[in-house]
């Protein structure tokens, strides 16, 4: 398995002189292809700048991101959209849909962005909207969607365009914990089944413990960085169902 | 993205908000019809001065008056002003008239193809030949040699090169003179009543001073407008009329003309002025003397396109407002199009794009809403105060006009989007994904 991130003493400062604020301090972070990567530490802690840096959304002040061993600080802004748009899928908490549009316009985008031809391109998002199960919905208007269809709908937006590193912020962070659940399920076949890379930021210990791999940040560094052991991974999943099942009796009372 | 899909996301975009763009596009819609309707009156308007122009003399053709006359003239018209006796010639002659060596001297002007005095045929009445039904003749005017038009709906411009006596009747002639339509009083003949100036003064009865000549009807004319109303009469009658009535009088007071006219190459019109100034004769174009006429509409209507001008200028702000609340409402949309890997300019793209497409649906509107009410108008015009010109159209379109116009609005549109879509394009993405 090759690298597909390689992050070389990344450090991102946010304004100047006295008011200047290290936000990441000297990250060397290396993302193998097919790995599922939990970006965990608390709110200010700089998860979000390293994931944004990651994903080429903002520029290090130093240090260096190779891309499938492309240096990315060197690449244009035109390079730059390319390689985000195939390269790369986003989920957000916020979902960012356009509420207006249907499902499938919304999962369309980044195919419209791209370029891709009118018939292609809702063939691909057809395609897209099944792996999330969501096809029956596909000209419904987004607003229409529950909290969960909707999280689903923006997977089927980051795997449209086939990419090879999914990011997602905190993407249960909205929902539930059963509908959560449902996400991280899609989410982890994707990564398990097509070989996705997944980077996942969050806070949330149980969904970290998902992946196979746990980043631990503090104060811009990164304190640990460790493999996820089976049987934690096992535990994370049994008390995640144990949750989701008491969520879904509390339901079946409410709805009684 | 592809500019197709631009334009039509933009689109969809704007009629997110239904009634926010409605406004804009109403406001915009004030301007551009205001200036399209305007355009459309100004081409009517001058499409028509045009036509008379052309029916009154063509290219080259000059009307002529003595620099006194029309000192004289402008003299009668300032009445506040007085000027200081000129003392005439012995033999009392005013010297408002164009005298022979003037002609003379006028001829010999380089690209000077024809002049003729003119003199003013004054007959009494008109009759159909053999009828004794008498209409008065309040106006018979001569066609000139040369290159001038008449706008008729029968036959074709009396001859001015032939010596047969010829008459362009008007329509109300035809209906008075008893012919059933302008078709059939072509090729009749009409006789002229001319009184005889010496004769009349001696005369009991009015008949008694009373000459005749015959004409030949060869058009009828279509309205106008313009001081060339009044029945045409070919050089041959109008010459035949006037010898009519000054028969007896001495042969140099026959000579009296105030007026003369004038065919030139019309490419050396400018310089035959200025020759013709030296020789003490004011040549004056149609054109010229439509001049006046047209500079009043224009002005007019340049006044009514400041206005719409300013409602343009008032939509682009509105224009920039709109978007503007646009850019700030989809803040996290243009975050999650650049995260996705759109570009700035795409961006900005895509924001122009509305803007122009306010403009041009402002425009659309303007030019649908201002053709009904033309289209209505000319109607109205045509059965109330234009009823007797039928081939005058109040307003106008011109397709070239009304898409120029388009273009203009739209790229105004366009200027305005330029600030909203600039901030647009600006936007930090990862700012605009944490925005909420």
């Amino acid at each position: 398995m090759g690298k597909v991130i390689e992050a070389k003493n990344l450090t991102k400062i946010y304004g100047k002189k006295s008011a200047a604020f290290t936000a990441l301090d000297g990250i060397n972070l290396d993302i193998n292809e097919g790995e599922s990567v939990a970006i965990v530490g608390k709110s200010g802690s700089g998860k979000s700048t390293l994931m944004h840096l990651l994903a080429l959304l903002d520029t290090p002040t130093k240090g260096t991101i190779e891309i499938d061993g492309q240096n990315a600080t060197k690449l244009s802004k035109r390079q730059l959209n390319k390689l985000r748009n195939s390269r790369f899928g986003f989920v957000f908490q916020q979902f960012f849909m356009n509420a207006n549009d249907t499902v499938l316009e919304n999962v369309i985008l980044p195919l419209k962005i791209a370029g891709v031809s009118r018939f292609k391109r809702k063939k691909m998002a057809l395609e897209a909207l099944k792996i999330v199960d969501l096809e029956s919905k596909a000209k419904n208007k987004s607003t229409d969607l529950s909290g969960g269809q909707k999280q689903r709908v923006c997977i089927a937006r980051a795997i449209v365009n086939n990419p090879k590193i999914i990011f997602a912020d905190e993407p249960t962070g909205n929902l539930d914990s059963a509908t959560g659940d449902k996400i991280t399920d899609l989410l982890f076949a994707l990564n398990e089944k097509r070989g996705v890379t997944l980077i996942i930021v969050t806070h949330d210990e149980d969904l970290a413990k998902l992946c196979k791999r746990i980043v631990r940040i503090s104060d811009g560094k990164i304190i640990s960085d460790s493999a996820v052991r089976k049987d934690a991974q096992a535990k994370a999943s049994e008390r995640r169902e144990k949750e989701a099942a008491r969520v879904k009796r509390a339901n079946e009372k409410e709805a009684k | 993205m592809k500019l197709l899909d631009i334009i039509s996301s933009a689109n969809s975009n704007l009629f997110r908000n239904k009634t926010r763009t409605f406004l804009t596009i109403l406001a915009v819609f004030i301007g551009s019809f205001t200036i399209i309707l305007n355009s459309a009156i100004n081409s009517g308007v001058n499409d028509f001065i045009d036509r008379q122009v052309e029916s009154a003399g063509g290219d080259g053709y000059l009307e002529i008056m003595t620099t006194e006359a029309v000192d004289t003239f402008s003299s009668m018209m300032n009445t506040s002003e007085v000027q200081e006796y000129k003392e005439k010639s012995s033999n009392g002659q005013n010297s408002s008239y164009i005298t022979d060596e003037q002609i003379e001297k006028a001829s010999k002007i380089p690209g000077v193809e024809s002049i003729d005095l003119i003199y003013f045929a004054t007959p009494e009445y008109v009759t159909k030949k053999g009828s004794d039904k008498k209409y008065a003749v309040t106006s018979l005017n001569l066609m000139p040699r040369g290159n001038v038009n008449l706008d008729v709906t029968a036959g074709r411009k009396p001859d001015s090169t032939s010596s047969e006596p010829e008459v362009a009747l008007t329509e109300a002639y035809v209906k008075a003179l008893g012919y059933n339509s302008d078709e059939e009083a072509i090729g009749e003949t009409v006789t002229f009543a001319v009184p005889n100036t010496i004769a009349c003064y001696t005369a009991v009865k009015r008949e008694d001073c009373l000459k005749f000549v015959d004409a030949k009807v060869v058009a009828v004319q279509a309205p106008g407008v313009m001081a060339t109303g009044g029945m045409r009469a070919n050089l041959a009658l109008n010459d035949a009329i006037y010898q009519l009535s000054t028969e007896g009088m001495p042969e140099e007071t026959k000579r009296h003309a105030f007026q003369a006219t004038a065919q030139v190459e019309p490419n050396k019109v400018d310089e035959i002025k200025e020759e013709l100034k030296k020789i003490g004769l004011i040549a004056m174009t149609i054109d010229d003397e439509v001049g006046m006429i047209r500079t009043f509409f224009d002005a007019i209507l340049v006044v009514f396109s400041i206005f719409g001008a300013i409602a343009l200028i008032a939509a682009s702000i509105g224009i920039i407002n709109t978007l503007f609340m646009s850019v700030q409402e989809r803040t996290r949309e243009i975050g999650l199009m650049k995260a996705m890997g759109l570009s700035n300019a795409k961006i900005f793209l895509s924001f122009s794009c509305e803007a122009i497409l306010l403009g041009f649906w402002g425009s659309v509107f303007g030019i649908a809403v201002s053709m009904a009410i033309g289209l209505i108008g000319n109607e109205v015009a045509h059965q109330t105060f234009l009823a007797d010109f039928p081939t005058f159209d109040l307003v106008k379109f011109n397709p070239l006009n009304m898409l120029i116009i388009t273009l203009i609005i739209m790229f105004i549109a366009f200027l305005a989007g330029t600030l909203p879509a600039r901030r647009a394009a600006k936007k930090n993405p990862i700012d605009a994904l944490r925005y909420e």
